[in-house]
């Protein structure tokens, strides 16, 4: 299976079962979980179903193209179901066995993991769920977002696509993985990575990025101020990116980096708040 | 009489529940029936990661029945003139569920008062179970609940079915929008039919027929056998390649509990290791396995990791080697990523990645670990003094401290916390700093945490006390001292580090010494440290040391005797275990009489006086100053033994050796007693004279002194 029959599989499979397939969001996030469609839509009562392909930047995880695993620049498979339904673990299941994953075949296990993102103030119990060892996805039912309880629960599905389609062809490394005949994923990110490498842990002006921060903070409060959620949570993402590239340039003493997690954190708690309001579910804005 | 089936079907529970879960709900079952008044036979629980099961023998059929017995008004309100019930009495009888002529009037010590009789019990155990066990699983406590879905509920993971059987038939318990059933199921992908109970007691055998090992203990049994035969099939296969002992699979037991956690059906599998990762330390790698793949290490004879792991899979899969092929892939990657870091961390040498510690911060108002580490030079060249380091370890003291907890800076230990220490020794020696050097800034974090091993070297222990002081004393001048069961700084694990390296080491240095020395690290003034603050760290740490004590089975008394008696932790430590001996003595009764006869009268005594001879009046008096040397000739040999027979030991553990001879010892002591009776029966103290007066309380509070040197004897009844 190619990488990308296994994103069409992935879409055919939750399409299927009523999810909207989302295309990618263009502004640069951390993970699938900063997406609109799912830290905005976990929030409130209406039901909800969506999946697709997220592209994820974690300017700190990018090994210059050496580890066969970790990258600054890859993929999640995304799927959010509100409410969580009784049976969403054996759906998860059937979504592999359409990969070609026979769990009979395999080791696979949902391994406790109690995920936390403390910029958006967001946290969930669930699992990693490892195959052989190798963890392939992370299965979170939200308890909080944006310092939101979420009623009724989401569950997150996240799956790693270069990882499963490594396992999938056998590949040693993520850039063997053959994304359609002739072309594989190093052909078409080798170059990316190891200059964004370059960039990130070598040539990230941290001026320009401290200053974009409070920019791109305070047009974020002005926007809220204004009643616009959208575009405010916009800024909220580009925030967040600017001190991903200032923490992995590794200029931010310990101290440093909290006060920022502290300041993009409350941001998205703001917006979080404005968008229940907005929505008319929040009774009493603090 | 009827068997009780409960069983609550999760989704995976994380490992640490499982058996936690487990242990709750019966318990709480146990608690219910109690409450119920439902007597019940033997309670067994089931665990495994899909679910937690309690299995109840003999479960009374109905409630007990007894008689209820409810005082109501006074017999004065209760009757009319006519001797007819009042409404009061009236009242009384419909809310006790009596008729009102079936009260009756009994004496009280406060009065004569009217009282209702109800036979209670005897409901149907099937019609109050289903309510009792619904709220069990609400009530079930867990360190962290969730919620799922639209469901009413919370749970540590999310409840999938409700199977409870009362012998053959079915309680329907209904909670977290489910209602029970007699369907359990089995493995989860072995054998995904619903398992149909027949009966309770068919529970465990139904449950292996469907390829899950419910009995916890059981399933441990397996995990190990299947890890110590996959271990030995690597040995047999390496034959001579392997020294002497062959492979053993090194598991401790925490990751053994945690693998049986993971698996309703254990197997186990052999993988290998690429030999270029073996290049990494030793304990890089067996973090690597245990702590992100819960794969156990293989080692040989010699104790070297040999190039293998064995991980455990929750069903015998088909095809091995496509597995192993996983396993071996997966941990390689994580390794790739562990030499990256070790690579790419020795890119600096150690007291380069020491620069960057100005950029950690330790506490806001106590500044960067850079700061910290300059404050635990002058703590530990303190400390150090104190104790009388030979010049050779004052040397290795001065070329540890510029790269203590440099290791913090590496990316090894940002990603691997539990690494600390490890790699500063890992590190240092790659650098080509001395063996002793490397050592002792491992030993200097020791002990990590309540289990971890406490410093090898004098060195480093130096290091690992002078760290905790000037934490402590930091946080305790912030005001961040702990509260209740709040700590949130941990403070407490580090007093308690500390005292098990001071008690270990042996020092015999006092501690409040040991603590002033380590303030010195604040003398420039950052942070107001004065003697109150050392006063109040002293006294902590002593608290943690009494806490240890009484893990070692001493008594309250007697480790305030021991801790009130003593300077050094070490001391205190022996101490509590000679009085715990002597206690035993009939001697000592004796001598605790001897000590308080003196000491009463003693408390009048001037501190500090001096018996001055030429003040006796009486040759009683010069009998027992004459008495006094050789008793306490024999207190310091109580206490020479104590120590040379007590080799020092972790706190909490409790010490290897006894004390011995104690009798001949005592006798010793005790030849105190005659003369001072004579003195207290002959003499009279408080006689007008004001020198001779002040003498002979003198003379009473040195013979006081003499037995109470084994300990702060006044907190011992005797």
């Amino acid at each position: 299976m190619t990488f990308q029959d296994l994103i069409m599989t992935l879409d055919r499979f939750w399409a299927a079962r009523g999810c909207v397939i989302a295309q990618p969001h263009d502004t640069e996030v951390g993970a699938g979980t900063f997406y609109p469609t799912t830290f905005l839509r976990a929030l409130g009562p209406e039901p909800w179903r969506v999946a697709g392909v997220a592209p994820s930047r974690r300017p700190a995880d990018g090994r210059y193209g050496d580890n066969p695993y970790r990258f600054q620049y890859y993929y999640q498979y995304q799927v959010v179901l509100k409410p969580s339904p009784a049976d969403v673990q054996e759906q998860y299941l059937a979504s592999l066995r359409e990969l070609g994953i026979d769990p009979l075949a395999h080791d696979l296990r949902f391994v406790e993991d109690n995920w936390e993102s403390p910029t958006l103030g967001a946290w969930g119990l669930g699992w990693e769920v490892w195959l052989d060892g190798m963890e392939i996805t992370q299965f979170t039912y939200f308890q909080q977002v944006g310092g939101q309880d979420c009623r009724p629960v989401s569950v997150e599905l996240t799956y790693g696509l270069e990882r499963i389609a490594m396992y999938l062809q056998g590949a040693e490394h993520a850039y063997d993985v053959v994304v359609t005949a002739g072309t594989t994923i190093g052909d078409l990110r080798r170059d990316f990575e190891r200059q964004h490498c370059q960039y990130n842990f070598e040539l990230v002006d941290t001026d320009l990025q401290r200053l974009l921060f409070d920019r791109f903070e305070a047009e974020a409060l002005r926007l809220l101020e204004a009643g616009v959620v959208h575009p405010a949570y916009e800024f909220v993402l580009r925030s967040s990116h600017a001190f991903n590239l200032l923490d992995a340039r590794g200029v931010l003493s310990h101290t440093e980096r909290q006060a920022y997690v502290q300041r993009v954190r409350r941001l998205a708690e703001s917006s979080a708040r404005a968008y229940l309001m907005l929505r008319g579910q929040l009774e009493e804005v603090a | 009489m009827p068997r009780l089936l409960f069983e609550i079907g999760t989704e995976e529970l994380p490992a640490w529940y499982v058996a936690r879960g487990a242990d709750a709900l019966a318990e709480g079952l146990a608690g219910r029936l109690a409450d119920l008044r439902l007597a019940h036979g033997a309670v067994r629980t089931f665990a495994t990661p899909r679910r937690l099961a309690v299995l109840v023998d003999d479960v009374a059929e109905a409630t007990e029945r007894r008689v209820e017995a409810r005082r109501g008004p006074a017999e004065g309100a209760a009757f009319d003139a006519d001797g007819r019930p009042t409404k009061a009495a009236a009242g009384f009888a419909a809310s006790a569920g009596v008729r009102p002529e079936a009260l009756v009037v009994e004496a009280t010590p406060k009065g004569r008062y009217v009282v209702a009789r109800r036979e209670v019990g005897g409901e149907d155990a099937t019609a109050v179970l289903p309510t009792a066990l619904a709220a069990l699983v609400t009530e079930l406590p867990a360190a962290r609940k969730m919620r799922w879905g639209e469901v009413d509920a919370a749970f540590v993971r999310p409840i999938a079915w409700l199977t409870a059987l009362w012998d053959d038939r079915v309680l329907p318990v209904a909670v977290a929008g489910l209602t029970a059933g007699r369907e359990t199921r089995g493995h989860r992908f072995l054998h995904p039919a619903p398992v149909v109970l027949a009966h309770a007691g068919d529970y465990e055998a139904a449950l292996l027929a469907a390829d899950v090992v419910a009995d916890r203990a059981a399933r441990t049994d397996a995990v190990r056998a299947a890890v110590a035969a996959a271990a030995a099939a690597d040995h047999a296969a390496a034959g001579s390649a392997v020294a002497d002992g062959g492979a053993v699979a090194a598991a401790p037991d925490a990751l053994i509990d945690e693998i049986v956690d993971l698996v309703e059906r254990p197997f186990a599998l052999l993988g290998r290791i690429d030999d270029a990762f073996l290049e990494l330390p030793d304990a890089v790698l067996t973090t690597v396995m245990i702590h992100h793949q819960r794969f156990v290490p293989v080692r040989d004879g010699a104790g070297r990791l040999r190039p293998r792991f064995v991980a455990v899979a929750n069903h015998r899969v088909p095809d091995e080697a496509l597995v192993r092929a996983g396993y071996e892939r997966v941990l390689a990657g994580r390794l790739h990523d562990a030499r990256f870091f070790w690579q790419s961390d020795r890119r600096k040498s150690l007291s380069q990645h020491a620069w960057s510690l100005s950029g950690i911060a330790f506490q806001k108002e106590l500044g960067s670990m850079a700061d910290k580490v300059a404050r635990v030079g002058v703590g530990a060249f303190a400390v150090a003094r104190t104790l009388g380091l030979s010049d050779a370890e004052q040397g290795t003291l001065e070329r540890a401290l510029p790269l203590f907890r440099a290791d913090l800076a590496s990316e090894m230990v940002a990603e691997l916390p539990e690494l600390e220490g490890t790699m500063a020794r890992a590190y240092a020696s790659a650098d080509g700093q001395p063996a002793e050097v490397a050592l002792a800034l491992e030993d200097g974090v020791l002990p990590r945490g309540p289990h971890d091993a406490l410093p090898a070297s004098r060195v480093g222990a130096v290091l690992a006390v002078a760290d905790r002081l000037d934490k402590l004393l930091g946080f305790f001048a912030l005001g961040k001292r702990p509260s209740g069961s709040a700590d949130p700084f941990a403070l407490r694990r580090d007093a308690v580090a500390l005292a098990r390296v001071l008690a270990a080491q042996g020092w015999r240095v006092a501690l409040d010494e040991l603590v002033a020395g380590a303030a010195l690290g604040y003398a420039d003034g950052s942070v107001a440290v004065d003697a109150g603050v050392a006063d109040e760290v002293t006294a902590f740490v002593w608290d943690r040391v009494a806490a240890l004590l009484a893990d070692e089975g001493l008594p309250t008394p007697t480790i305030r005797a021991a801790v009130a008696g003593s300077r050094s932790v070490v001391a205190a430590a022996r101490r509590g275990h000679l009085l715990q001996a002597l206690a035993g003595l009939p001697a000592f009764a004796e001598m605790l009489t001897l000590y308080k006869r003196a000491a009463n009268l003693a408390e009048l005594a001037v501190p500090g006086a001096e018996v001055d001879a030429a003040l006796f009046r009486e040759a009683i008096e010069g009998d027992l100053h004459a008495a006094l040397p050789p008793a306490q000739a024999g207190v310091e040999l109580v206490l020479e033994a104590m120590h040379a027979q007590l080799p020092a030991w972790d706190l909490g553990a409790g010490p290897s050796g006894e004390v011995r001879g104690l009798d001949e010892l005592a006798a010793e002591v005790l030849r105190l007693k005659a003369p001072l009776d004579a003195f207290l029966d002959g003499v009279m103290v408080m006689v007008d004279d004001p020198a001779v007066r002040k003498n002979r309380l003198a003379l009473l509070a040195a013979v006081a002194a003499t037995p109470r040197a084994l300990g702060a004897l006044e907190h011992l009844s005797g």
